[in-house]
């Protein structure tokens, strides 16, 4: 019986049922959304690591003996040892004056690979005594159009040569492939290739040389331990410092990425329960004020306490189960979504959005949960509810001055204004709940809107005020200064300024770091420095200015001393001062004026790149030269860089953004719908009278509408102040290594995300409020309330 | 008392549509209630003085038939123009108050004195109905009869030409019954308000000019009361 009147409640409080359903709904998605995509994502990693035997160590050398993969495979703990050869080469595209580079990777001719193993889409692996032939990753061929057959024609090691694509794949040690030195993959413009080995040591002129190590490690041996060894192996050979699969930068990216989603599993979904809970505890409450007489009528039938406790809990977890549902259904298919999305710059062989139980189980225990602790408030209440006191009606409710009527001059204040200002205080939880829901539905899209601003900020600093190039310029190898003057001859070049960058290995107290020093000419234009404030910062004139990251890894301040270990070539060491710190967004680097790094390296340090200002309208010109020029390796457009940092900030923000405007609305017009339907059940009476009065319509409304603008208003400061929290937090919780996101929220961001949600509150409370219309005032005033 | 009309009404009915079943509430009654008087409306439950009450207090509209106050067609107002009569010339009066619980008394008879076109002032309302001292307590801190008292300060705050009343002394004993019935009675000597009330009790219909004996949605007999009797002479 009590059932019947539980689908009938629910029936009739549909509205209110499915606007709590619709919050909870909210959490559950957007947990099956981050939890599922999440663990896809790790799921699919591990497989594809294990099944194609990604390595735990690698290093870099500039040229080692293969006879070095013995030795480091002598080294107790490690399991497998490779030895590769990774060349980068650039590409010359038909019909295109944009540089195209590659990093060609030898593999075995005989297809006895054992680590980072190539997985074939199509076609098969070069043959032995075949040298033009590659294999081209999956990617790139696709946003190029290439396929099994096509040549493409390479400028390897200083000779042109031209190569046969034979087949189509990818490796687990590029699901995130970037060209050095960029934040975003360009497919257009970056491939990776697969080489045949003795094709590639004829082709850079490395015979039984190589110049790169992956090894994997036995179970519960030290990797740091291992990667102390394999450096003092390869030290000789120009080692650049063995690192594990956490500096490894395609990893890097995906775990980065997982960490993000992670963050987002923590933070979103608890912002909804928390709405949802309230919500449940106010309806339920005000259900259970309504039906007071019912209850007590019940309960004199010889129902229990508790059969009647668990009659309103049923109603709580109804909704919860509808909501599970429709949130399962509705993450569903915004994970398939997001899948689609990362599969566009992570490269696996599959990537398939699965949900497991466990996460269903997982949102339907939030989701019952939340409705459940909502509901233990009017439970009660129900279950202590004396029949014989339940049967009369409930004593009037007691209302008071507020204490800002008292103290302020009210006499502007109409009948009607006291309405609602004593309303508000006579309910002060639940206007408290009204004014917190609101507010939170506010953080959530301004958290949200706010990484937009973000973006755009790190865009700003990292492409505008630290990038003044128009071009930058890599070479085959280390250059003299004599390649400036050279580029400088190219007509439309206007500047040319020197990178040098040496890879050292940073130590202080017992922390170590592998990261690179970078400098430039002391009279550089085209690059700078840049802090989180947005100030440029010169080179202190000695010691070193490292990345705050950096720093803070190390556990260094200004003024202490870090010892320095000059990697890759000559092995000098050296104690240097922290001389300054800058608060950077991307990466971890150290920098230094072309003097200190000289005391380093002992010599002129070699030009790695080179950084050029053209004209514009020379553009073409220069790009084609330089593409047949033998020294460069590689050419990289800033602004063709920046476009694909915005083009990714638009496809991955913009998805979010549409859902979350949505799921931000979802909390404002479940909150404010509950608010006015219990608003108008409670003043039903009150507005029918003041029609009778001589009160419009309109004016009724206001009434109404009055209270419930008050709320949304208040809500709005507070939501502005725990959307500042929230961003500042997410911001914080999503900083990797590889860069951090800036907490840069524009001032627009508060209007825009105020506007969105006092505009669903509006448009919701104004629903209810038609519904003045249709108040029966004869039938109203004949009751007694 | 002078010979205009408030109220004119030519074979007014209504019928309500419940579910299946249509109730013939009121079934063409014809009234003429001239301005200053005094009417009792009397009869049985169901049997339309409720009905017609709502319809020339401009809540209801009626099926058929005419209806004018002074000289406005009631029927041919829309919604807006219906409240704005209200509003101008109708004050009513409940069996069960209707005060705001959350306003105290002053401030109830604000509610009508805030939109009125010439309203008295709240205190000298409260004043007339000898809750001047009360002015500050809320209806839950005010008893039944007290709060009756609002309630007619706020119908006659806005000095309208008309105050219907519903059962006014319903809920209340014989004593502060009488004491509201006063002051309606005053309103109507002093102001020149009309005023219609309906009642159960027969006794009140000692102090109108004229009854309405109501029966089956028509109206039965008229009586010309041409001695009324002050309400506290009532016997209840």
């Amino acid at each position: 019986m009590l059932d019947l009147k539980l689908l009938r409640d629910l029936w009739r409080m549909r509205g209110q049922a499915l606007a709590i359903a619709l919050v909870l709904a909210a959490a559950t998605s957007t947990f099956i959304l981050s939890m599922g995509v999440s663990r896809s994502l790790a799921e699919t990693r591990d497989a594809y690591y294990a099944r194609n035997h990604f390595a735990d160590v690698f290093v870099e050398m500039t040229r080692a003996p293969r006879s070095v993969v013995d030795r480091v495979a002598a080294i107790d703990g490690v399991q497998h040892v490779e030895g590769r050869i990774q060349q980068y080469a650039s590409l010359d595209m038909p019909g295109r004056i944009i540089p195209v580079r590659a990093l060609i990777n030898s593999i075995d001719d005989q297809g006895h690979n054992r680590l980072n193993l190539v997985t074939l889409r199509k076609g098969r692996l070069p043959q032995e005594g075949a040298p033009q032939e590659v294999v081209a990753d999956e990617s790139f061929a696709e946003a190029n159009g290439l396929g099994i057959g096509d040549e493409v024609s390479a400028l390897i090691y200083g000779s042109r040569q031209s190569l046969r694509i034979v087949g189509i794949g990818l490796s687990p040690d590029f699901i995130y492939a970037l060209p050095p030195g960029a934040l975003v993959p360009d497919n257009t413009r970056f491939g990776i290739f697969w080489m045949g080995e003795e094709a590639l040591e004829a082709a850079t002129d490395r015979k039984e040389a190589i110049n790169a190590l992956s090894l994997t490690l036995q179970r519960g041996v030290s990797e740091a331990e291992v990667i102390r060894k394999v450096d003092q192996i390869v030290a000789p050979f120009g080692g650049t410092g063995a690192y594990g699969r956490e500096d490894h930068i395609s990893n890097a990216f995906v775990a980065n990425e997982l960490m993000q989603l992670d963050a987002m599993t923590q933070v979103i979904p608890p912002v909804f329960l928390i709405v949802a809970t309230f919500l449940v505890y106010i309806v339920l409450g005000r259900l259970i004020r309504t039906e007071r007489t019912q209850i007590g009528l019940i309960k004199a039938f010889g129902y229990s306490d508790w059969a009647i406790a668990a009659h309103y809990l049923k109603f709580a977890l109804s909704v919860a189960a509808l909501a599970t549902v429709a949130g399962a259904l509705a993450g569903i298919w915004m994970g398939q979504a997001m899948t689609r999305l990362y599969l566009e710059f992570f490269r696996f062989p599959f990537l398939e959005y699965r949900v497991s139980g466990s996460v269903f189980l997982g949102a339907a225990a939030l989701s019952f949960g939340a409705a459940g602790l909502g509901a233990l408030g009017g439970m009660r209440a129900a279950a202590r509810l004396q029949p014989a006191v339940a049967m009369a009606p409930p004593p009037p409710p007691i209302y008071r001055s507020g204490m800002l009527e008292r103290f302020g001059t009210w006499a502007g204040f109409t009948a009607t204004g006291h309405m609602i200002a004593r309303h508000i205080a006579r309910w002060p939880l639940r206007s408290a709940i009204t004014v917190l829901g609101v507010s939170l539905s506010l953080a959530l899209l301004f958290a949200t809107l706010q990484f937009l601003d973000s973006s755009r900020t790190m865009l700003d600093s990292y492409f505008f005020r630290a990038q003044r190039q128009d071009i930058t310029v890599t070479f085959t190898e280390p250059r003299n200064e004599d390649v400036l003057f050279e580029l400088e001859q190219l007509p439309g070049v206007l500047r040319a300024e020197p990178v040098r960058g040496a890879p050292v290995k940073l130590s202080f107290t017992n922390r170590t770091e592998r990261t690179a020093i970078e400098s430039t000419s002391e009279d550089a234009v085209l690059s700078a420095r840049i802090d989180a404030n947005g100030n440029a910062l010169g080179l202190p004139p000695a010691g070193l200015m490292l990345s705050s990251r950096l720093a803070d890894k190390l556990g260094v301040s200004t003024g202490d001393k870090v010892h320095v270990e000059l990697l890759g070539g000559k092995q000098t060491e050296l104690d240097m001062t922290v001389a300054g710190i800058v608060d950077e967004f991307v990466g971890e680097r150290a920098y230094a004026t072309q003097g200190v790094l000289e005391r380093l390296t002992r010599d002129a340090s070699p030009v790695g790149a080179a950084l050029l200002r053209t004209d514009p309208a020379q553009r073409d010109r220069i790009l084609t030269e330089l593409k047949d020029m033998p020294l460069v390796l590689g050419v990289t457009e800033r602004e063709a860089s920046m476009e694909r940092f915005e083009e990714l900030i638009d496809d991955n923000i913009n998805t979010m953004l549409f859902f979350y405007i949505a799921f931000a609305s979802a909390i404002a017009v479940g909150v404010v719908y509950n608010s006015a339907r219990i608003l108008f059940s409670e003043r039903a009476h009150e507005l029918a009278t003041l029609r009778v009065l001589g009160y419009f319509r309109s004016e009724v409304g206001i009434v109404l509408l009055g209270e419930l603008a008050l709320l949304v208003v208040a809500a709005v400061p507070l939501g502005c102040i725990l959307g500042y929290w929230l961003a500042q937090f997410m911001t914080a919780m999503f900083a990797s290594d590889l860069f951090r996101l800036p907490f840069a929220p524009a001032r627009s961001t508060y209007g825009v995300a105020s506007l969105v949600v006092m505009a669903a509150a509006s448009i919701t409370a104004v629903g209810v409020a038609l519904r003045v219309a249709k108040l029966d005032m004869v039938r109203v005033l004949k009751a007694q309330e | 008392m002078s010979t205009e009309l408030a109220f004119h009404g030519i074979g007014l009915s209504k019928i309500y549509q419940t579910g299946e079943t249509q109730v013939h509430a009121l079934r063409g009654a014809d009234i003429e209630i001239p301005s200053g008087e005094l009417l009792v409306l009397l009869g049985p439950s169901g049997s339309g003085k409720s009905t017609l009450l709502n319809i020339i207090g401009g809540l209801d509209r009626p099926t058929s038939g005419e209806l004018y106050y002074r000289n406005i067609d009631l029927v041919a107002l829309d919604e807006r123009q219906l409240t704005r009569f209200r509003r101008a010339n109708i004050g009513f009066i409940f069996q069960f108050y209707n005060l705001i619980p959350s306003l105290t008394a002053k401030e109830n008879v604000h509610l009508v004195t805030d939109i009125a076109e010439n309203p008295m002032d709240a205190m000298e309302a409260l004043e007339l109905v000898g809750l001047k001292d009360r002015a500050d307590h809320y209806p839950a801190q005010l008893s039944g009869g007290e709060q009756q008292r609002v309630a007619v300060a706020r119908a006659v705050a806005k000095q309208p030409g008309v105050l219907l009343c519903d059962e006014p002394t319903g809920a209340l004993d014989s004593e502060t019954g009488k004491r509201v019935l006063e002051t309606l009675a005053m309103a109507n000597r002093e102001l020149g308000t009309t005023v219609v009330i309906i009642t159960h009790n027969v006794g009140i219909a000692a102090m109108a000019h004229r009854v309405l004996n109501f029966l089956d949605g028509r109206i039965a007999r008229v009586e010309t009361n041409d001695t009324p009797i002050e309400p506290r002479e009532i016997s209840w």
